[in-house]
């Protein structure tokens, strides 16, 4: 956008504008070009989970508000601009108003370091990753401010309830990400998918392997076993099904949003919308590869690049085109997922929820780093590192006995965990049983 | 799947020993199927994947003809005639009681016809039994599977009998079979009834051609069979007396016995006395009932062959009232009896008002 734009203003016009003016024009175009796209996916966010959900439950779902309802997300927007906002008298006024901001806000930070296609990242951070997750955690705070400031017990419990959540399963997220980070030895999201070209095995870890954009981290032992955990993770972050317990409606009346209404409800909305969609994001992006399919990159490779500057600008589009094409449908396949497992799964226990995050999966994403460890090792490390045995391997024979090897780890890793886990949880059960018969004296 | 009562079902889970996630797998998959099969819309309940809704305001479901929803008044296609005789039936079966009729009168003879002048239903109270149809001897109230009576007005659920009235051929058309069982029986009754219903009465008041034909055939009869000594509408026979005159009667003579029995009525009353306002109040009374006659005789009277007799008797009621009323005054009336006389005169006046229109 940068060079667009200089070009545009210094080349075409000679105006000869300075550099900051010009980055600062380019920054504020892509700005504005999220800050409109972003709702538009929350609203249509909404509308295919309430019809997928629909289908999942034998039902057919909004389909009355223009042609298959779908303009009912429009109508859902303009009923939260004209409702009352009502702020309870014992509120903390100005808390209670900025909590939704603060809520919303982080979740349009992490925007900032989000590859869409290939080259269309707005800034790319060399630790996009860490960025990423650091300001999701912030909206943590929101939360709890806005439960507090209602002055109203659901809404501290449910702040409350969030809170516990979203800093346990920071943890398991974050874990089964550096597993990913010490394969890729960068915290770039760039590089993360740059590192995912090739067919089935990364073209990094093996050099001549025909790049289909297919060497996704999810068909790596290490990568597999973090994507089932990150996913778990970001369903608990994400607050959705099995794991809403922040605003379990059967319980808590909505949880940090009982006392807001209209558009600071519609906020909080917006948010969880947003912050959803860039966990799918984000799952797609580390272990799918993002913009990586095939094609895509050998059109990029005859595209204008700084590594490439005698390029076709035809082909820019064409690989930005598929990229975002590609980028998109796993980020929406992956919040189809989401809504399949609220279709499937019941709400859990906040023990359970704790039990479940802190005893399997922790366990197991630390297990996996010690995986990610030996994959790298067996993968990329040499003589100089101490490993002299692996020196005289093949490339392929290295990636196959890394494979191996973490496959197994893994495998044992999580059969044991599980056995322990539901072991625990059997004997947990057992317990409970006892007291209530000792409290209600029946059988 | 054919469910006999008493069987023992025995549905397969397909679960076997699960391992661990295994569960978690499972239940993804069944809600998988459901997706997948929600694309086709179900035939009937046996089935368990697809969906089965009916898109309502473009879609309806098909009733059972046994369905109920309120009750509605047959008439009859060709004659027009109702088949309701006004016999009560419904109205004394009806739980909620929200069932009223009035009988039609032949005018000339004052006698009940086996016709319905009027007939509500409070369908706000209504509960939707059916046991006014189930009462009905002459299947004329059934059971209407029309659903979507939503009113902005109070009064809008009131249905009068032009509101309930529906043709059999309505009837035929939500439920054939059950028409059928009764048909015959029910056709039959209605001719008998016919045959009792003098003019037009009975025939469903919007159906205005029908009566027209129906008055068409009647004059026509007449025609064929002139010295008709039943239709003796014009020229009352002097020794018969008119309902109104009748009525008139009855009042004046209500008011003279309750003037008369007045001592024995009062003789309990502690107050014996004659209150001046109260032989006012009589004294209006027969003045108003007076009035009314002679504003009854003034007016253009339309009937012409009526008028003259009309006139006679309401003046004459309007008189016995105003003696009755006087006599009342003159004796030493209890409040009892200025009542009593207001009322003769009030029923005189009315019953002339009724004949002058």
């Amino acid at each position: 956008m940068h060079d667009v734009i200089n070009h545009l203003i210094n080349t075409v016009f000679g105006l000869g504008w300075p550099g900051w003016a010009i980055s600062l024009i380019a920054y504020l175009l892509i700005a504005t070009i999220l800050f409109m796209i972003v709702p538009f996916q929350m609203l249509f966010l909404t509308y295919f989970e309430r019809r997928a959900i629909a289908r999942m439950q034998d039902r057919v779902g909004p389909n009355r508000v223009g042609p298959e309802g779908i303009f009912q997300p429009v109508a859902d927007g303009v009923k939260m601009f004209t409702k009352e906002d009502i702020v309870p008298d014992a509120a903390d006024k100005w808390v209670h108003l900025i909590g939704p901001g603060i809520v919303v806000a982080p979740t349009m930070f992490m925007f900032a370091v989000l590859p869409w296609g290939p080259g269309m990242v707005p800034f790319d951070m060399n630790i996009g990753l860490l960025f990423f997750f650091a300001i999701s955690s912030v909206s943590a705070v929101g939360l709890m401010a806005s439960g507090w400031a209602s002055n109203n017990k659901f809404a501290l419990l449910g702040a409350m309830r969030a809170v516990a959540q979203m800093v346990s399963y920071e943890i398991p997220a974050v874990l089964s990400l550096l597993a990913i980070v010490l394969v890729t030895g960068s915290l770039s999201i760039v590089d993360l998918i740059t590192f995912q070209s090739g067919l089935f095995i990364s073209s990094s870890d093996v050099p001549g392997i025909p790049d289909f954009g297919l060497g996704w981290f999810v068909f790596t032992p290490v990568g597999f076993l973090a994507f089932i955990a990150f996913f778990i993770a970001a369903l608990a972050e994400g607050e959705r099904t099995p794991f809403d317990i922040p605003e379990a409606d059967s319980e808590i009346v909505a949880g940090y949003m009982t006392e807001y209404s209209g558009m600071k409800f519609g906020l909080f909305y917006l948010a969880q919308y947003v912050l959803n969609f860039l966990l799918c994001a984000i799952t797609a992006i580390i272990f799918f590869g993002g913009w990586q399919g095939p094609g895509v990159g050998w059109l990029y490779a005859q595209a204008i690049t700084p590594a490439n500057p005698a390029g076709n600008g035809l082909f820019n589009v064409l690989a930005g085109v598929l990229g975002v094409f590609y980028f998109l449908a796993k980020t929406y396949f992956f919040f189809f997922v989401m809504v399949w497992v609220r279709g499937a799964y019941a709400r859990l226990r906040i023990d359970q929820l704790m039990d479940f995050g802190w005893k399997l999966l922790i366990p197991l994403t630390l297990v996996n780093v010690v995986s990610a460890a030996i994959w790298v090792g067996l993968t990329k490390w040499g003589a100089a590192d101490g490993l002299a045995f692996v020196e005289g391997w093949a490339p392929l024979m290295r990636w196959a006995v890394a494979f191996v090897i973490t496959l197994v780890m893994n495998l044992v890793a999580y059969f044991f965990l599980v056995r322990v886990y539901s072991q625990s949880q059997d004997e947990r059960a057992r317990l409970d049983d006892e007291v209530l018969e000792r409290l209600t004296n029946v059988a | 799947m054919d469910i006999q009562r008493g069987n023992i079902i025995v549905m397969d889970r397909r679960r076997g020993t699960l391992r661990a996630g295994q569960g978690l797998l499972q239940g993804l998959k069944v809600v998988w199927d459901h997706w997948v099969g929600s694309f086709r819309k179900n035939d009937n309940f046996s089935q368990i994947h697809g969906t089965f809704t009916i898109e309502y305001p473009d879609e309806r479901m098909k009733l059972p003809q046994a369905y109920r929803n309120m009750p509605v008044l047959l008439y009859d296609d060709e004659t027009g005639q109702e088949l309701c005789t006004a016999c009560y039936q419904c109205a004394r079966a009806c739980p909620p009681e929200v069932i009223h009729i009035t009988q039609a009168k032949d005018p000339n003879t004052g006698k009940m016809v086996p016709a319905s002048l009027e007939f509500i239903i409070e369908y706000d109270a209504c509960m939707s039994c059916g046991l006014c149809a189930e009462a009905c001897p002459f299947d004329a109230i059934k059971m209407d599977h029309f659903y979507e009576l939503s009113t902005d007005n109070r009064m809008g659920l009131m249905q009068r009998k032009a509101d309930l009235n529906r043709p059999v051929s309505y009837y035929t058309s939500i439920a054939p079979d059950l028409w059928d069982e009764v048909k015959e029986g029910a056709m039959k009754k209605l001719q008998g009834s016919i045959k009792r219903r003098p003019d037009v009465i009975g025939i469903a008041g919007h159906l205005s051609e029908k009566i027209a034909a129906r008055r068409r055939q009647l004059a026509a009869e007449a025609a064929a069979s002139p010295p008709a000594p039943v239709a003796a509408a014009p020229a009352a026979p002097a020794g018969k007396l008119s309902p109104e005159e009748k009525a008139a009667k009855l009042a004046a003579m209500r008011a003279a016995k309750a003037g008369g029995a007045e001592p024995a009525a009062e003789a309990p009353a502690p107050a014996a006395e004659l209150s001046p306002a109260d032989a006012k109040a009589a004294k209006l009374a027969a003045i108003k009932a007076a009035n009314a006659a002679k504003k009854a005789a003034e007016s253009p009277a339309a009937e012409v062959p009526a008028a003259p007799l009309d006139e006679k008797a309401a003046k004459l009621a309007a008189i016995r009232a105003a003696n009755a009323a006087k006599a009342a005054a003159e004796a030493p009336a209890a409040p009892l009896d200025e009542k009593a006389a207001k009322l003769a005169a009030i029923r005189a006046a009315n019953a002339a008002k009724k004949k002058s229109e």
